[in-house]
């Protein structure tokens, strides 16, 4: 496992440009703008995702068939990338919310309270996205990946306004029970989605180790 | 060491029909054309295909029971693969370190010093040539027992070809239990290293045989008509018919120098050899 992480850190020092381009934007936002919750948001995903990015590197060349002849089973490679992925959205995480904290505090526009309440409520966000996007990286990989997580986005949204209409229909608004929530509630609805974000999380993985494991190089 | 018996790998327009043995401290080659089943041979040993039959024992285990303990004990290289182009030798260090409890990182050092890999620059940016000693240091670095080499020498120049098979005669030097199994195109890298020999053909073994008997004993005889109707043909392996009569691949030279010294019988090279077993009648 070490050795694998050392590996996509190394790789990840090529997107130096990238981290610095990070900087930029959120620098750029905490001076010009209020409401910097965005920086949290743009910060932990795009970061997260580049465990996505050493997927492809992997794939580049028809690397992935060597690297199988390593002492790496296939198992092994699919649960790093979920730990390379959690190592890096939580890092990142971590410094958006200390930054938006900071300059919460330096500028006394937001709370800091409120700035850690939208910290705590993307963590689950977080967990799902990446349950989301490695499988598809692993199964598809490349361009085919994009498309197909376009697609499944698309569906999924088609199958969430449906959802809604259907709820419309039968006389329940779905849709803002979130806002009726009382504050108690809300804790634990966040604490809910926690662990229903931990166990896709958990059911993806399964899922990644079984494309691997049928996947021929 | 590695033993492939009755391998099957069904493609929409090629079957791998093949058995194979390597044993320890020898070195064997497969040779063949390009397309023949040398690669997926190789992949499916590596468990990177899934055979559709047969039997893989490598380092006394089933192919597919191989942990990343007994992982350690090979080293590959793939020749359509390699290390991501964006690394560099310094950053491959502690990755090799960390995946391979007996990396020897001073000797990967001076190796690569030796061959001259630049330690800073990134791997896509090498030659071919460092591309391939890159390759080969790698697999030869972690003390394995057993190296499984897919056309290590494929488009390098003579000096550097000579490089890396010197890099494996050290290898084998250093320890009589090891073993490699190398294929190649070229067949002069295969007559100067391997102990013996396997040939391929569209997914099929087509010969096998100890280099020495196969360089010392095997001959190719070239007959006019005459000669050829008098030729005792019990021995002769594969015929050809050519402008000035037949040309004939025998395993028993000396046999044939012996009662037939008019007819030109000129010692077998492997490339002769693949040539008359591929182009051949069979007799």
């Amino acid at each position: 496992m070490k050795g694998l992480l050392i590996k996509d850190l190394e790789l990840l020092k090529v997107q130096k440009q990238f981290f610095f381009m990070l900087i930029v934007v959120m620098a750029s936002f905490t001076f010009f703008y209020e409401d910097t919750s965005f920086i949290l948001f743009f910060l932990t995903f795009s970061v997260s995702l580049l465990s996505v990015t050493t997927i492809s590197y992997d794939e580049m060349d028809n690397g992935s068939a060597f690297l199988f002849t390593l002492p790496v089973s296939r198992r092994l490679y699919v649960v790093e990338k979920y730990v390379l992925a959690v190592l890096l959205g939580g890092g990142a995480w971590v410094f958006s919310t200390l930054w938006l904290c900071a300059g919460g505090l330096i500028k006394g526009t937001t709370a800091v309270p409120e700035q850690l309440l939208s910290a705590v409520l993307l963590l689950p966000l977080l967990l799902c996205v990446q349950a989301f996007m490695i499988p598809f990286q692993l199964k598809f990989g490349g361009e085919r990946a994009r498309i197909a997580i376009i697609i499944a986005i698309a569906l999924l949204t088609c199958a969430g306004m449906a959802a809604v209409k259907v709820a419309e229909a039968l006389g329940a608004d779905i849709e803002n029970v979130p806002d009726r929530l009382p504050a108690e509630g809300m804790g634990a609805a966040t604490a809910f989605a926690f662990a229903a974000a931990v166990l896709l999380l958990l059911l993806s993985v399964r899922i990644g180790i079984s494309i691997m494991e049928k996947k021929e190089f | 060491m590695l033993k492939i018996e009755h391998l099957e790998k069904r493609y929409k327009n090629f079957a791998l029909n093949c058995s194979l043995e390597v044993k320890p401290g020898c070195v064997t080659g497969l040779i063949g054309q390009n397309g023949a089943g040398k690669s997926t041979a190789f992949k499916a040993a590596l468990g990177l295909i899934f055979p559709d039959g047969g039997r893989i024992t490598i380092l006394g285990k089933d192919a597919g029971e191989l942990t990343s303990a007994d992982r350690e004990r090979l080293g590959v290289v793939l020749s359509d693969s390699g290390f991501s182009g964006y690394l560099t030798v310094r950053g491959l260090i502690p990755v090799l370190k960390n995946l391979y409890r007996a990396f020897d990182e001073p000797f990967f050092r001076e190796q690569a010093g030796k061959l001259g890999l630049p330690m800073d620059k990134k791997i896509k940016e090498f030659s071919t040539g460092m591309k391939a000693k890159l390759k080969v240091l790698a697999a030869i670095s972690h003390d394995a027992k057993l190296l499984i080499l897919d056309e290590p020498t494929a488009g390098l120049d003579v000096i550097a070809r000579d490089g890396i098979l010197d890099m494996l005669r050290d290898f084998m030097e250093r320890d009589e239990e090891r073993a490699i199994l190398i294929s190649s195109h070229i067949s002069g890298d295969l007559e100067s290293l391997c102990d013996d020999i396997y040939m391929i053909r569209e997914g099929s073994i087509l010969l096998h045989e100890d280099t020495d008997v196969l360089l010392g004993e095997y001959a190719v005889l070239k007959a006019d008509e005459e000669q050829y109707e008098k030729l005792d043909k019990q021995f002769l392996l594969r015929v050809k018919k050519e402008p000035y009569g037949y040309c004939c691949l025998t395993n028993q030279r000396q046999y044939y120098m012996e009662n037939y010294p008019q007819i030109a019988a000129e010692k077998g090279t492997i490339d002769e050899v693949m040539t008359m077993m591929i182009r051949g009648c069979e007799r």
